[in-house]
Order: C-alpha cells, then structure tokens, then sequence
C-alpha cells in the first residue's frame, strides 16, 4: 500500500539542481562563444551567424537568439524563484548566518554566501541582460555588442556580471556535485578535493577569458568610427540585401 | 616522551555567562595557564576550575572522546574538547559554549532536551511490526559487510557539533541537521527496521528534512567521528526523491 | 515543594538503569530515571571491548555454553562470587544479547570461510562454518576458555548504550537529565525514593516512589588515575551507605585493567589482547609468557594487571616522565584489522598519544578500572536490609564477579541484571506491600536537611577546601590502596582517610556562591561522599587479611579459604562515626555447584576450607551418577545448584544455539 506524500518538495529540489545544471552549462558555452572575440571579428561574426540559424537555413533569424534568450529567462526565473527559498529570509536570518560564517572560517559555507550575493546581484543585472537580448536580438555582433559596452555603458554591467555569473555557476555546479553524490567514490574526501580543485580552476579561467573578451569588446567600442552604424561588414560572407 | 622544557603561557579566553544570574551579561574572560607536555583543553579546563575560578562551568564525563559531551567552539569552530591537545593550538585560545542549544552556564549547554526531541520526531529506533521478541531462538542472521555499515552510521555521539556546524540549521532551527540525517540512513540501511521509503519521506522528505540541507559540509568537516555525512546525505537526497517520483 | 511521585524511582540512566526502566514500563509500571548526564553520555558508552554471551556461534566459541561460562566466571571471582547469581547470569546472556539485536544493537556478524587471525603472536587460520554465517560472531577476551566475547568492533557499550536509550525513548519513559540524588527519603526501614536537586538550575525535587532503583555505576574516581568516567564518583553507594541501613559488599575488591594509556588513564580495550596484541618491556621482549606460560597476556586482569607491575619493580619498566610504563604492541595485527575492529583504539592513539597503533607501540599500564564492590543486594536486586531500595549493574554487589570481573562479562551484567531486577521490582510494585505509607512532613524534612546541608556549605567560613580534600584522598588511595597492598600501608590510607573525612565535615565554597548551577558547590558535596566511599574501600581491604583476586597482600599472599570466603560487610550506621561498621557474610561451600579450586595462576597457595573436599566429594558423586544414568547437562546441573526456579519464569527457557535445544 502505498502512502500519500507531499512531493512538492523533493520536486523542488530536483528542479532547482536541474535549472541550475542547465543555466551553468550554458553560461560556460554562452562565455566561450562571445570570446570568439579574441580570435577576430570576423570569427565572432561567424559565431552570431551560427546562432541565429545561418548554417542551417541559410538566412539570418534574429527571432532564434530572441527565443533562445526568452527560454533561458524562464529557466532563471524558475532558478531564482526556487533557490530563493534559500535565501535568508530576514535580516535576523542573515546577521546569524553572517556571524556564523564569520566565526567557522569555513570554505564551504563562505562559498555559499558568495552564491547568495552574487545571486541576488544577478536578480538585476541579469534580468537587464536577459531583456535585452530578447527584444534586441539583431544587435549582436563584433560591432554592435561592442558599441553597447562602450556608448550603452553595458560595460560596467558585464564586468560586474561576468564576475557574479562566472563565481555562482561554478560553485553551483561544485555544490551540485557533492549534494547528490555525483562521482563521489570511496573516499569522498579525495573526490570533494579534486572538485574544489576543479571549480576554482574554472572559475579563474573563465573569468580570465571573460574579461579579456570584455577588454577586447571596449576596445573596439572606444576604437572603431561607427558613423556606418553598427552593421559589420564580412569579408567572407555577403548578404544580399532583400529589402 | 621528550624532556620536561618551560611550556607556553596559553592565554584562555572564556564565553561566561549564568543565565541564573540576572546581573550577568554575557563576557570574556581570560585565564593564563602554563602549557605543559600532552596538554589538553579538558586538562586546561580543569585546572582553571581547580586553581583560578571555581565557579567555571563546563562538561565532561568520558574525557575520551567517547561520549560527546564536552562539545564547544574552539577558535570558532565546533569539537570535542577533551581530545584537543593545546600544541595543535596558538597560545590564544578562544573558547565558547556550541550555538543553539540551551545554555546552562558558561560552556555547559543542554545538548539532552534537543537531542532526545530529535530522536522523537524522526522515530530513531527500530520499527517492527512483530510484537513478541523470540529472545531464547537463534538470532535473526545479517550479512556482516552489512552489520559493519550499520555499526559505520551508528557511530555517531550526539556531540551536537555537526549542528553547531551547520549554517543552515543555525538560520533554521527545525532543520533536522546531519545528526538527524545521519540517524534516518542509519535506520533506512538496517533490514530490522520495517520503515518503508515513503515512511522515511514522510519524517525527512521536506525543507525541514534533507531538502533544507544546502550543502554546506559544516557538518562533514567538523564531525569528530568522520561519519560519511556529506554521502549519506546525498544518498538520502536520491532516494527521497526516487520515492517521490515513484509515489 | 516539588514532589513527583511515581513507581519506580531509577537512579542512573546507563545500560543498567535504561534497561530497569524498559522492563518495569512493559509491566505496567511508570518510571521515572534521574541523570547526571543525558542517558547516552553514560560510562556504559565507554565498554569497547564487547560482552560476554555464551552464542557459540564463532568457530573458536563452539562448545560453548552456559556450564563453561559459569565456570570461568566463578574461577574468575576467585570463588568470591555468589554461583546462584553468576548460574543466572549466564542463563539469561544469551537471551540478553538477542533481545539487544532484535532492538538494533549491529553486533559483529560470522563470516563463513575462511579468515587469519592472530593467535599467541602466530598467523592462524580460522575456517567459520557455512551454518553460522550472519549469526553472531565474539573475540577472544582475557580469562574464558572459549571466544565468547560479542561485539560491535570496538563500539559495543556505546551501541548497546544507543539501542537502549533509543528503546527508552519509544517507551516513553521519563528522563530527568541533569539531576542528581542527594539522599535516599527512608522511613521505617523502608526507602521511599530520594530527594535531587537539578544541576542546571539548583531546585530540590522530592521523588516519591514506591521502589528505588541505584543503577549508578562505579567508584573507580577515588583514585587520581582512573579509566572510568568523571562522574564515576560513587555518589550512588555513599547514598545508600548514608541511609545508615543499607550496606555495601566488597568494597575493597577493585580491578585494575592491564592495558590504559599513560599518563591519562584512558582505557585500550582488552580487545587488543584478545584479537593478538602482546605486551611487551623496555627491551621490547614479551614479558607474560615466562610468568603465565599458558595463558600469557591473555590471563585474567588481575593477573596480568599484578605482572606487569611485578615486572616494572624488576626495573624493566619504560622510563618517563609520568612514571614507569611498559608496550602495547597491536602493529601485528595490521592496519586494516585495526582501523575495522579497533578502531576507537586508534583514535586514542591519535588524539591523546599523537601515535599510529598500526605502526608505534602503545605505552600502558595498570589503572583502577571497575569496582566489584557495590549496593550488597540479594539476587533479586533488592538490598538486604533496606526494604524498596534496588541496585543492580557496577553500582550492586548481588554478586557476580566476586573479587575479580572478567572482561566482557560488565556490560553483559548492566543488560541482564536489568532484565532480573526489572521483574523483581515489578513484582514487588504488583504486591500489596508495595504500597507508600509516608507522611509528607517526613518528606518535607528530607528536603529541607538537603536544603541545610548545602547553604552550610556556601555559608561556611574558615572551612576546607574540598578540591584539597579530594586529591590528597586520590592520591591515598593511588599509592596505598592500589594493586598490591600491605598492612602498613593500609593502616596509613585509613588513618589519614579518616583525617581526611573529619575534615570534610567543615567544607566551604569558596568565592562561587551561586545556588544554581555551581560546579564548586558540586565538588564540595560529592567530596564528602567519596570520601566515605574510600574509607570503606581502605578499611575493608586493611582488615581482609589473604589475597583473593584482585585484592592482593604482600604481607598475605596466600588465599585464606579457612578464614576468608566471606563478603565484606559495610554500614555507616551512625552519622557521628569516622570509620565504617564492618561485618561479615559467610559464603556457603556446601551448596557451591563450582566448589571452591585453583585458579591456576602462578603457585597455588590457597589455604583451603574444611568444607571443601567434602564438596567436590558431594559434588564428583553425584555428576557421576547422573551421568552414568544418562543424565544431560541441564538435570546434573539442576541436581548441584538448582537457580531456575528464582529465575522470572519469562527467562527460564533454555537457550537456542546451533546443534543444541534447536
């Protein structure tokens, strides 16, 4: 005979790990495609091509990044609806929690305050992100993301992103991890170190890439005559102008 | 054992307050004490007691690091005192009662009350449906690897430092903590317990259960038995959910 | 006033007390335990070792049963124990150990095939049967002819401590932790309960029942270097000494365990002997095979205790700083074996020694281990002379273990004197004699000389310190009450004891007045019941003039059947009086089922009593008889010694074990 439970919670939990899953592993895609940057102009091009259907139908269609940016949304608002559960839910909450972590000296919970922070960090300025990419799909690419860092002063906005992005995924995924026992052998010991290991490794690269994409973006901006707008012009690939 | 040398003036630094008192605020106080070879915090503790305050209130029974009683924050953390030896330490020692349990006086807590509530809530002992205990049979068989996992959970003292360890439970104190965790897998592994899953679901399987747990590992890192806390717990974290979506 | 009234007051929540209290609740009676600590800090948690319980169930342990159980216990009491009592105890272990597994004790299981073990320094091997598989498993432990020893590797008292405790909970049983008796409430020759004052907060509390139960352990902490718990102070049979009827048994039989670390005294399971560790001396040569060449390290405690400290006055003793000390080498038994089944031992080692056992020699010595002594009651638990008082497990002397324990056999009695006496108060509570008949005045006054007797001590001036008191008795009884004891020496400890007592009489409380939770005033009050805990300690052993198990004489080497097969006697009967009363209890050959032999230990040196030969005469006619007449082991029992019927008929049934009563 089988009992009647609540499985609201155990559903939570599992969706909070899933959404999480997903938003790191597209942040640590999302990061690399945008430093295509660094290799050229025409690379990043050819990239914001691929997204927006190019290759495959052979037309350009802003309206797939749109989608892509609007699914993701509803993903981190899912994420960030559930994890806030977490959150400390009063001051009284987060002064005993402070002190705690204070008084412990513990990696761990320091990493898990870190995660609170910058979580709620990008309640905002992912939000503005996320917005933006939706309803201005078409506005991607080596000049025109550029000139949103320099002349839309995103720049700061990215830079404080990048950093709360990078930090919350990959302690997530870190955390993810050890909660469900993922990989975690005999010797748990070992497995968490080499998963500590391997968080904060990522992280540092990650960062180092994004900002370096970042200085590159700003140094277009600031560099390049937009009186042309900001349409990039392909040596490689022509459009025929349909209009 | 090397050769009798002039030890350390430790500086003690002591949490005192007697909630009995209501002229007392809670306060620092510290003791200078002369290190010597093998020295421990219950040796310390003692020696305060017997030569500086007599009035200073703290607990030990086993001093072996068997029974869990002389659980307090050393330098912030949570552990056994009577096992820590003042070498592995600095000469300024901070020493505190463990946070949320109910304060006796000065380091003493009342680790009993919450714990025995523990037990109650989660039902720790074994479940069986048949009444009439066969005392004069031959006992009921187990698989060994299975009884020596069952004594690996069993192990723990009920020190309370895995609570004392852990931020979640300090922002919400209904959380069950790693004791209580540690406690269900215990009770889930043993055949002798008639429990099913849903049982189990029923005791832990909210946010007061293994979903508040947030992973912190306070609990893992300061458990002076090194239970396989972090594992068990995620291995309660699947199963519950198994059970959830089976239900 | 607070006053609770309830059935059965049980004073001491550790295995014995737990288990009192499970098994008068499933009669129907309400409980009511009184702690010092919470139940699960109990020094029961601290038996690693295991207990003793004749399953046969292990290759080594085949053939066991009750009959050599019975025998090596009595032989290990030195025939001071009462062989009624000790037939009962081993008739009802088994029964004990199973009702353990079935409320989830993970006991160490048989794994069938084959396996090495170490025996007497060589690899052997070992082949468990096919039919044992899963069953209980037991270690070899000092003094047993048979591997009878059960065990959750090195955890076992806390794991039975657990299981119990657990049992409690899910009976409902009430436990007031944090309180401690101060006196027994005694009316008419009869004890009504007891008046406690709650540690946290300094409020006096009558407890009115209509049995009370002392399950409060040992009195190992009269001595400075003790494996037993702090709070193993003896409060509990100062209690029942302070009643002025109650009397207490033996008290001068204390054990002192072979193998504790140095300096601080905490216990290395005599698991790491049984499993094939070995003693070893400065030269790191193998001392205990040339004094007991059969069973070396593994002799009973006494033996070993009192060989090790021969051979350490022989000069080959380790040097240091806290005295003399000799090895305990268990890096024979691998690392594995250790970090499975001896692994508390480890931790020890590590956090107290700063040492690997698997790798480095463990320094030991003999320490004050278990007090044989204790509450004198009859088998049914009950004193013999104070109607409604209780005691069972270390805190009793009903009298299993005589003038020596063997290993194993501690927490095997907490569990199963529970049981008995668990019955026995129940029955008492189902009669009408039961009933209380005390005027609330007489309660009333109780209360307020406890009240007394504490403001005198926190109004005192110019008194005592009492943490003075207490060390110099510690240190008395350390140096001249200790393994081996002399009449010199003696008569010094008692003199100066005795000093030591009149003094304590002027107590005062220094500086920490608080009335509430005062650790100074707790030291202050339980000096003064240690120390006459230790007189009766001192004296019985100065006025016991032989040598018999653990209490050995230089000056009295020999055992003194002739004149001393009898309890020690002890009473305080009279408040003014310094020195306790002591009397005698002869102890019966002619009905002994084990009459009274040698040891077998080093020379035998026994003076024997005239009754002696006539029993074994008795005794040898007629297990022949019966046996030529085909008779089994249980009627040639039952014609020797007949115990059953004493027994609660619930544990009258034979036990169950592979190829017998199946």
């Amino acid at each position: 005979m089988k009992k009647t439970i609540d499985k609201i919670p155990a559903r939570l939990d599992f969706l909070q790990s899933v959404t999480g899953l997903i938003l790191a592993v597209f942040i640590m895609g999302h990061i690399l495609f945008e430093a295509s940057i660094l290799i050229s102009n025409e690379m990043m091009y050819k990239v914001t091509l691929m997204f927006e259907g190019y290759y495959f139908f052979g037309e350009r269609y802003p309206g797939i990044i749109s989608f892509l940016a609007a699914a993701i949304f509803v993903i981190f608002i899912l994420h960030a609806g559930i994890a806030m559960r977490k959150f400390p839910a009063s001051y009284k909450q987060y002064k005993i929690m402070k002190e705690h972590s204070t008084r412990m000296k513990h990696e761990d919970t320091s990493l898990w305050m870190i995660q609170v922070i910058t979580g709620f960090m990008m309640f905002f300025i992912g939000s503005v992100h996320l917005y933006i990419m939706m309803t201005q799909p078409e506005n991607i690419g080596p000049f025109a993301s550029s000139s949103r860092v320099v002349d839309e002063f995103m720049g700061p906005l990215y830079f404080m992103l990048l950093l709360a992005v990078v930090s919350h995924a990959f302690i997530g995924l870190y955390r993810l991890a050890l909660k469900w026992g993922f990989m975690e052998g005999k010797n748990t010991e070992r497995s968490r170190k080499i998963f500590k290991l391997l968080m904060k490794t990522m992280i540092a690269v990650y960062i180092i890439i994004g900002l370096a994409s970042l200085a590159k973006y700003t140094y277009i901006g600031i560099t390049h005559d937009f009186s042309d707008g900001v349409k990039y012009q392909s040596q490689t690939i022509k459009f025929e102008e349909h209009k | 054992m090397s050769e009798i040398e002039k030890g350390r003036i430790l500086k003690i630094n002591v949490l005192r307050f007697d909630p009995n008192d209501p002229s007392n605020l809670p306060h620092m106080q510290t003791f200078e004490i002369e290190e010597a070879y093998g020295m421990t915090l219950y040796i310390v503790l003692n020696m305060i007691r017997e030569h500086h305050d007599n009035s200073l209130m703290f607990d030990f029974v086993c001093r072996a690091g068997i029974c869990g009683s002389c659980s307090m924050l050393v330098n912030g953390r949570p552990t056994l005192a009577c096992r820590t030896l003042t070498s592995k330490l600095g000469q300024n020692i901070t020493l505190a009662p463990l946070p949320l349990f109910k304060l006796i006086k000065d380091l003493s807590i009342y680790t009993g009350e919450w714990m025995r509530g523990l037990n109650e809530r989660l039902e720790t002992w074994i479940h069986d449906k048949e009444q009439e205990l066969h005392i004069d049979k031959l006992e009921e068989r187990m698989e060994p690897a299975l009884a020596d996992e069952i004594y690996e959970l069993d192990r723990c003292i009920e020190c309370g430092c895995c609570v004392a360890g852990c931020g979640t439970i300090q922002m919400r104190p209904n959380f069950v903590g790693a004791v209580g965790l540690n406690k269900i897998a215990r009770y889930h592994l043993d055949p002798r317990d008639k429990r099913g899953d849903e049982d189990y679901y029923e005791l832990i399987g909210d946010e007061d259960g293994v979903f508040g747990c947030m992973t912190l590992l306070g609990c893992e890192d300061v458990c002076p038995k090194d239970l396989p806390l972090q594992s068990k717990i995620a291995y309660l974290r699947r199963m519950m959910v198994k059970t959830a979506l089976n239900n | 006033m607070k006053i609770i009234y309830t059935d059965v007051l049980i004073i001491g929540g550790g295995l014995a007390g737990l288990r009192v209290a499970t098994g008068v609740k499933q009669r129907g009676h309400d409980a009511v335990i009184l702690t010092l600590v919470p139940p699960k800090r109990s020094h029961s948690a601290a038996a690693q070792g295991g207990m003793q319980a004749s399953l046969a169930n292990s290759k080594m342990g085949e053939g066991d049963n009750e009959d050599i159980h019975f025998s090596d216990t009595i032989k290990g009491s030195d025939w001071g124990a009462d062989q009624e009592v000790a037939r009962m105890f081993v008739h009802v272990a088994p029964k004990a150990i199973r009702e353990l597994s079935a409320w989830g004790v993970p006991w160490s299981r048989v794994q069938k095939g084959e396996r090495t073990a170490i025996i007497n320094a060589q690899k052997v091997k070992i082949t468990e049967n096919e039919n044992a598989h899963g069953l209980i498993t037991a270690r070899d432990f000092g003094g047993t002819k048979k591997w009878r020893t059960c065990y959750t590797s090195d955890g076992t008292g806390h794991s039975m401590l657990y299981a119990m405790d657990n049992k409690a909970h899910q009976d409902k049983i009430e436990i007031h932790e944090r309180l401690e008796a101060m006196s027994l409430i005694v009316d008419e020759g009869r004890c009504y309960g007891a008046i406690a004052r709650n540690l946290m907060t300094g409020e006096l509390v009558a407890y009115v029942a209509k049995a009370t139960t002392m399950a409060t352990g040992g009195y190992g902490r009269i001595y400075s270097v003790s494996t037993n718990a702090i709070i193993c102070q003896g409060t509990g049979q100062a209690l029942a000494l302070e009643t002025g009827i109650a009397t207490l048994g033996n008290m001068e039989a204390i054990q002192f365990h072979p193998t504790a670390i140095v300096p601080v005294g905490i216990l290395t399971t005599e698991g790491c002997r049984g499993d094939g560790g070995l003693l070893l001396d400065k030269d790191g040569y193998r001392f205990m095979p040339d004094y007991e060449p059969e069973k070396k390290e593994l002799a009973s405690r006494d033996v070993v205790s009192r060989r090790m400290t021969e051979h350490i006055r022989k000069g080959k003793g380790v040097k240091s700083r806290y005295g003399d000390h000799l090895w305990l080498d268990i890096t024979i038994l691998g690392r594995a074996h250790i970090e499975k089944n001896l692994r508390e031992v480890k931790e020890i080692c590590e956090n107290f020694l700063g040492i690997d056992p698997a790798v480095d020699w463990i320094p030991v010595r003999p320490t004050q281990h278990y007090s044989m002594g204790g509450i004198r009651t009859k088998y049914t638990g009950e004193s013999q002379t104070l109607k409604g008082l209780y005691s069972c497990g270390e805190a009793a002397c009903w009298d299993l273990h005589g003038f020596n324990r063997l290993g194993g056999n501690s927490v095997s009695e907490t569990v199963v004197a529970g049981m008995l006496v668990g019955e026995y108060i129940s029955d008492f509570c189902d009669s009408h004699e039961s009933s209380i008949h005390i005027h609330s005045s007489k309660i009333e006054m109780a209360l307020k000389k406890e009240k007394d007797k504490l403001e005198t001590l926190l109004t005192n001036t110019k008194g005592e310190d009492a943490y003075v008191l207490r060390r110099r008795m510690e240190e008395i009884m350390m140096d001249k009450v200790g393994i081996f004891r002399n009449g010199k020496d003696l008569q010094d400890a008692v003199d100066e004891l005795e000093q030591l007592y009149k003094r304590s009489k002027n107590i005062e409380v220094f500086r920490s007045k608080s009335r509430a939770a005062n650790p100074a005033l707790v030291n202050a009050y339980r000096t003064q019941k240690m120390l006459k805990v230790a007189l009766t300690v001192a004296y019985g052993a100065l006025l016991r003039t032989e040598s018999r198990g653990a209490h050995s004489r230089e000056d009295y080497p020999e055992r003194d059947d002739a004149n001393w097969l009898k309890r020690t006697i002890t009473s305080w009967s009279n408040e003014g009086q310094s020195l306790p009363t002591v009397s005698y209890e002869e102890i019966d050959i002619t009905s002994m089922e084990l009459p009274p032999g040698f040891r077998g230990y080093g020379k035998d040196l026994t003076k024997h009593h005239q009754d002696t030969p006539k029993r074994v005469e008795k005794v040898e006619a007629i297990t022949k008889k019966l046996e030529a007449e085909g008779a089994n082991r249980f009627e040639i029992q039952n014609a020797l010694m007949p115990f059953l019927d004493k027994l609660p008929k619930k544990y009258r049934n034979k036990n169950e074990r592979l190829g017998e009563n199946i």
